[in-house]
């Protein structure tokens, strides 16, 4: 078995950054009057600046295809490897640019590199590691030896006005739920990537990948971030299902919601499998120099620190890394352009390990990947 | 700092609890009050087949109270203390039901399910063996219950059935002071019991044990 490690790191995020004061000169204003729920929404989430694939009239500058090929371009620049050298592409997103095909093709195409094996992997955030995931144990089984991983979101362009004031439940109030306006003012645009390799690079750090362990609690939870599909009382209507897709928008089956009570109850669950990593001698808390985790330690409420102080499980926040709050959070772009600013601040020294964290509450998804700087 | 070992319980308590509190919501009972669908005679049922829950449960404890040996007086205490701060809440419990329209002879008189039985089965007999701190892991999951179940159980009831704070009093009072608790139970952990050979697993199996018969116990609502 071979050892994998990310020999580059690479981003791209759209435009110059977005204060949240220009946030609706972006987005636009739903029914005609600023978000009631926007200074709510950034209480919650904390971001202080995004970018967005968008113009001020609300025109796509981009396409999360294109976004993903630059931040693996921009990875290659910074690795001791070259375009020609990637054998296996694996990209991961929320959603892609159209239904059919899948993002990786559409990435392998902006790429301009010869055939290679591709693998798309469509989630929410974790979609992230199940694409590093996959590219790791292609390389570690010798399969491929150069691997580009990208995540890539363009969620601006859902969050549009005409996207909500087609749905009739919204237009007979002329408002719009805290459940789906929250996310308006919480996920950006943006795409990252990594460049992963059997050896490492021979003048600069690499990042040695130990393990990544996901897993997924969807048989005890609902869906709790969801898209494309109406729930209603008489249960699910997915968004194909109502005859006509004009049908489906007015019933409001294309928007994203989240449910906040059903992520609460996640929580523990993560918190868990985070326990269950270090009873089985994954994780020892003792040597973990960074945590870079796409859940902020500002989330944990007291009661969730007290509980990990006394199962030895605390991971001091002085060790905590993100930059959610000033590059906004973008999905499965997110735990790439973290770890690019890690990468680039030059504070990393050999041994030091990474834990990475990237919870999901789609359907109550967690993973949790070891780095150690080689 | 708790020691090692003192962690090493408490993880496996967690993780227990995190396993049991997301299974507990796929029950058919709190699912339907998860999807807004509870009937007054759903909380009616639940605090019939709760009240035999509670009633036995400060009498194992206390049985638990007389198992304990001398050489660990201090923390008999412990037992001693939840036995006479559960004795009470039975009444409040009743109270509940009467004022949602139960009969107070109804909830007296009824039996306990066939779920109750099974767990109260286990308890009796694990609170007869000298020195039973494996049940503190059996009071981590029915405190967690409390501290971290009612409380929500109790506000979704009061707002699905148009309730007053007063008639669903005994779910709503359980959801008080965790941290207080989840320190003294972590200083009991760490008061030398752990030092019993083999306590801290049997600690964490009780506490699944009890769990899985919890569960069970709602489970079988109405199943005499």
């Amino acid at each position: 078995m071979n050892d994998v490690y990310i020999n580059g790191l690479g981003a791209f995020l759209p435009g110059v950054p977005v204060t949240n004061d220009d946030m609706e000169d972006c987005l636009g204003l739903v029914f005609g009057k600023p978000s009631k729920y926007r200074s709510l929404s950034l209480k919650q989430n904390r971001i202080k600046a995004r970018h967005y694939a968008l113009d001020k009239q609300g025109n796509p500058l981009h396409s999360s295809s294109g976004m993903a090929a630059a931040a693996i371009h921009a990875a290659l620049k910074n690795s001791e490897t070259a375009l020609q050298n990637i054998d296996y592409l694996a990209t991961s997103a929320t959603l892609g640019d159209g239904l059919v095909p899948g993002l990786a093709s559409h990435v392998h195409a902006a790429l301009g590199v010869e055939e290679i094996e591709i693998a798309n992997f469509q989630s929410v955030c974790a979609s992230a590691l199940m694409a590093i995931k996959s590219a790791y144990m292609q390389l570690k089984a010798g399969e491929h030896n150069c691997a580009a991983v990208s995540g890539s979101e363009f969620a601006s362009r859902y969050f549009r006005p005409g996207n909500y004031e087609c749905v009739e439940a919204y237009a007979k109030t002329r408002e719009i739920p805290f459940q789906a306006d929250f996310l308006r003012f919480t996920l950006s645009d943006g795409a990252g990537a990594a460049v992963l390799e059997t050896k490492p690079n021979s003048r600069q750090i690499s990042l040695k990948i130990h393990w990544i362990d996901i897993r997924s609690h969807a048989h005890r939870f609902e869906a709790c971030m969801v898209g494309g599909v109406a729930k209603g009382d008489e249960g699910w209507r997915y968004w194909g299902g109502f005859g006509d897709p004009l049908a489906a928008a007015k019933a409001g089956a294309l928007i994203l919601i989240q449910d906040f009570d059903l992520m609460k109850r996640m929580l523990p669950v993560w918190v868990s499998h985070y326990l269950d990593l270090i009873d089985k001698g994954r994780i020892v808390i003792d040597e973990i120099d960074y945590v870079c985790s796409h859940y902020s330690s500002h989330g944990l409420r007291e009661e969730i620190i007290v509980l990990l102080t006394q199962a030895g499980a605390m991971i001091d926040e002085r060790k905590w890394f993100t930059n959610l709050y000033t590059k906004g959070n973008t999905g499965a772009a997110s735990i790439f352009i973290m770890l690019e600013e890690l990468y680039r601040e030059g504070n990393l020294k050999k041994g030091d390990k990474i834990l990475c964290h990237v919870p999901e509450s789609g359907r109550c998804l967690n993973g949790f990947m070891l780095l150690e700087v080689a | 700092m708790a020691d090692s070992q003192t962690q090493a319980v408490m993880r496996g308590l967690i993780k227990i609890w995190t396993d049991f509190s997301s299974e507990l919501d796929t029950v058919p009972l709190i699912d339907k009050l998860l999807r807004g669908k509870f009937r007054i005679e759903d909380y009616r049922q639940l605090l019939v087949n709760h009240r035999q829950q509670v009633i036995e449960g400060s009498r194992w404890i206390a049985r638990a109270a007389s198992s304990v040996t001398g050489e660990y007086a201090e923390q008999r205490a412990l037992f001693l203390k939840h036995a006479v701060a559960e004795h009470r809440d039975y009444k409040m419990l009743e109270a509940n039901y009467v004022s949602v329209g139960g009969k107070l002879e109804d909830i007296t008189h009824a039996e306990k399910n066939i779920g109750t039985e099974a767990l109260h089965a286990f308890m009796y007999q694990r609170a007869s063996d000298p020195n039973p701190f494996d049940l503190l892991g059996a009071m981590f999951i029915i405190e967690g219950l409390g501290q971290k179940k009612a409380g929500g159980w109790g506000s979704l009831i009061k707002k699905q059935l148009s309730l007053e704070d007063g008639q669903v009093s005994f779910l709503l009072y359980h959801s008080a002071n965790d941290e207080d608790h989840m320190r003294q139970f972590e200083t009991t952990l760490a008061s030398g019991i752990l030092g019993i050979a083999g306590m801290d697993r049997k600690i964490v199996k009780t506490a699944k044990i009890v769990g899985r018969l919890y569960r069970l116990q709602l489970e079988e609502m109405g199943s005499v």
